[in-house]
């Protein structure tokens, strides 16, 4: 989206010095020369560090739980389907302070969730009606890059395009309100607000979904994270905030949603606002 | 390497999974271990907070415990990033430029940061059923563009577990319905490598379809015009096959050729001429002449 104004700067300053992330000492890969291997040996390369991050990360969790790991080979039943864009800031057990076996992800472009696609569909169905997942996260956020694609006006080539057509459909079911905002970082905001409102629209009317609502009670929550922050709002467009069958706001004093991981906990307080625990 | 990471990282590197969690940041090792217990944000106890009499009980204890030393540890994490860098968070804000695309499986117990130990905005993910990359998927093969045209990545990583519910499902003699055309894609991976399959016993069968599939969804990424143009023009990005062990927590490198991989597809699958330009004939009509001059 290297060609959408700001964002599109920003987009191309990678492996310029103003990374926001200080790195392992990355050595830049020069272009091979004909036949030359090009798989990073050094130990200074990012690909080593990741491998090695690793094997200090399994052994510090062994050290502390020794059972850990064997637990988690038995079987996972994560209470949460967390559906977020792919955008590297968005980390989804960081940020919610949660544990492997949590979670179950999907990550994808914009956090766009069409009903006719499979890859998002496989995942909602497995983790609905196999898993029996409690509660469904789908999770915006600010400076999202494909929101801001979106909200341009040029081509930004290959499957992309594509890719981004439902964001170009409520921009255009929203023209107005958008154009009202005079800031492009706020009109991007409220473009990913208007995204996450349609997914969890597209969540509600997707049969499983459906249909576990129905016997279950499970919850579908909308939220936008804000990468400057570090905070999650709950933008309250699901059924999360309706009494089972009742089809009205819950009683003011318990306004409080919790999911519950099995190591953590993600709260959504009355007012927007939320917090996490980990 | 390791002993570096352990211990003697560079200051900056230290905090940033910190304030988030106790035990997913193993960058924060070292502080951790110098943790006293007392430090850390509590965690109840699994099966003991979901005994909480109502939602709202639970949530107003948790936020009397823990309130005000998660948001204390958040504080301190600000101070500390602004200390080093004042243009931190200004700079988190204004944009990423990951140096990885993870492409995973959506199992909750494979968490792509955690396992790799990166923090935000170092990792570029998508996770789905099995970690698969088929060809006419708009959802994944959108992901690879963008991480390869427009943030550029150095390194692309397939990585597939041992015990992955998706491979197991797939070869299960039944009809999953909306799962049969995704889980499709492993059954063909089977079929490719039927008799090297076939000869290996269960449960270590599984196994082996689990990294024949990591190998199979690399060549995937590594057939896609936007990996081979980059790579003819850059050098880059490497694409690399992993699997998570489950048992141990570690990450095995199936050390895919990556050379002599793409040198293989590029066979059939070359893709790394460039689009025509709008001046330029039409797509089509090269191949038409071609093939008329055949």
């Amino acid at each position: 989206m290297s060609s959408n104004g700001e964002r599109g700067r920003r987009a191309e300053l990678c492996g310029s010095d103003e990374h926001p992330h200080p790195r392992p000492h990355h050595k830049q890969q020069s272009r091979p020369e004909a036949n030359a291997i090009a798989i990073p040996t050094a130990e200074n390369d990012q690909f080593a560090y990741a491998l090695s991050s690793n094997e200090a990360w399994a052994g510090y969790k062994n050290h502390q739980n020794p059972t850990f790991f064997p637990k988690l080979a038995a079987g996972q039943s994560p209470s949460i389907l967390w559906l977020g864009c792919s955008d590297s800031r968005v980390p989804e057990t960081t940020l919610l302070g949660l544990q492997p076996g949590d979670v179950f992800v999907h990550r994808n472009i914009a956090n766009v969730i069409s009903p006719t696609d499979i890859n998002s569909s496989a995942v909602i169905e497995y983790a609905v009606a196999h898993l029996k997942v409690s509660h469904i996260v789908l999770c915006g956020h600010t400076c999202c890059g494909g929101a801001a694609a979106a909200l341009g006006d040029s081509r930004v080539g290959g499957v992309l395009d594509t890719w981004l057509t439902p964001l170009k459909a409520i921009r255009r079911d929203h023209a107005e309100e958008l154009a009202a905002i005079k800031d492009a970082g706020d009109r991007a905001i409220r473009l990913a607000e208007l995204n996450v409102e349609k997914g969890v629209q597209n969540l509600l009317a997707n049969y499983v979904v459906e249909e576990h609502i129905r016997t279950r009670n499970i919850k579908v929550h909308g939220v936008v994270y804000d990468i400057a922050s570090g905070k999650i709002r709950d933008l309250r467009v699901g059924n999360a905030s309706v009494m089972p069958g009742a089809g009205k706001e819950m009683a003011a004093p318990s306004k409080m949603e919790v999911l519950q991981g099995n190591h953590g906990v993600l709260i959504f307080k009355e007012g927007g606002s939320a917090m996490t625990v980990g | 390497m390791l002993l570096r990471s352990l211990t003697a990282q560079t200051p900056s590197r230290i905090p940033l999974l910190r304030p988030f969690s106790t035990g997913s940041g193993w960058r924060t090792c070292k502080n951790f271990l110098s943790d006293s217990p007392a430090r850390r944000p509590r965690l109840y106890p699994v099966g003991t907070a979901r005994h909480c009499s109502s939602d709202s009980d639970m949530a107003t204890k948790h936020l009397d415990d823990s309130h005000e030393r998660i948001f204390e540890n958040n504080r301190k994490w600000v101070e500390a990033m602004k200390a080093e860098d004042p243009e931190f968070f200004v700079k988190l804000g204004s944009g990423q430029s990951p140096e990885y695309l993870y492409i995973g499986c959506s199992d909750s117990r494979v968490p792509a940061n955690q396992i790799m130990g990166l923090g935000p905005g170092e990792v570029f993910t998508t996770r789905n059923i099995a970690n698969l990359v088929p060809n006419t998927d708009l959802s994944v093969m959108s992901v690879i563009n963008y991480a390869v045209r427009h943030l550029k990545v150095k390194h692309i990583v397939v990585c597939g577990h041992y015990g992955c519910g998706g491979v197991k499902s797939a070869m299960i003699s039944a009809d999953l319905g909306l799962l049969n055309p995704w889980l499709r894609n492993i059954r063909d991976v089977y079929r490719l490598h039927e008799d090297e399959l076939d000869s290996i016993p269960e449960p270590q069968r599984y196994d082996r379809l689990v990294e024949l599939n990591v190998i199979e969804q690399c060549r995937n990424v590594i057939k896609t015009a936007a990996v081979q143009q980059s790579y003819e023009k850059e050098g880059f990005p490497v694409v690399h096959g992993w699997v998570f062990d489950l048992n141990d927590g570690l990450l095995k490198d199936l050390k895919v050729d990556f050379e002599k991989m793409l040198k293989g597809i590029k066979k059939l699958y070359n893709l790394s001429a460039a689009p025509p330009t709008a001046e330029e004939p039409s797509a089509s009509e090269p191949l038409a002449k071609r093939q008329r001059e055949e």
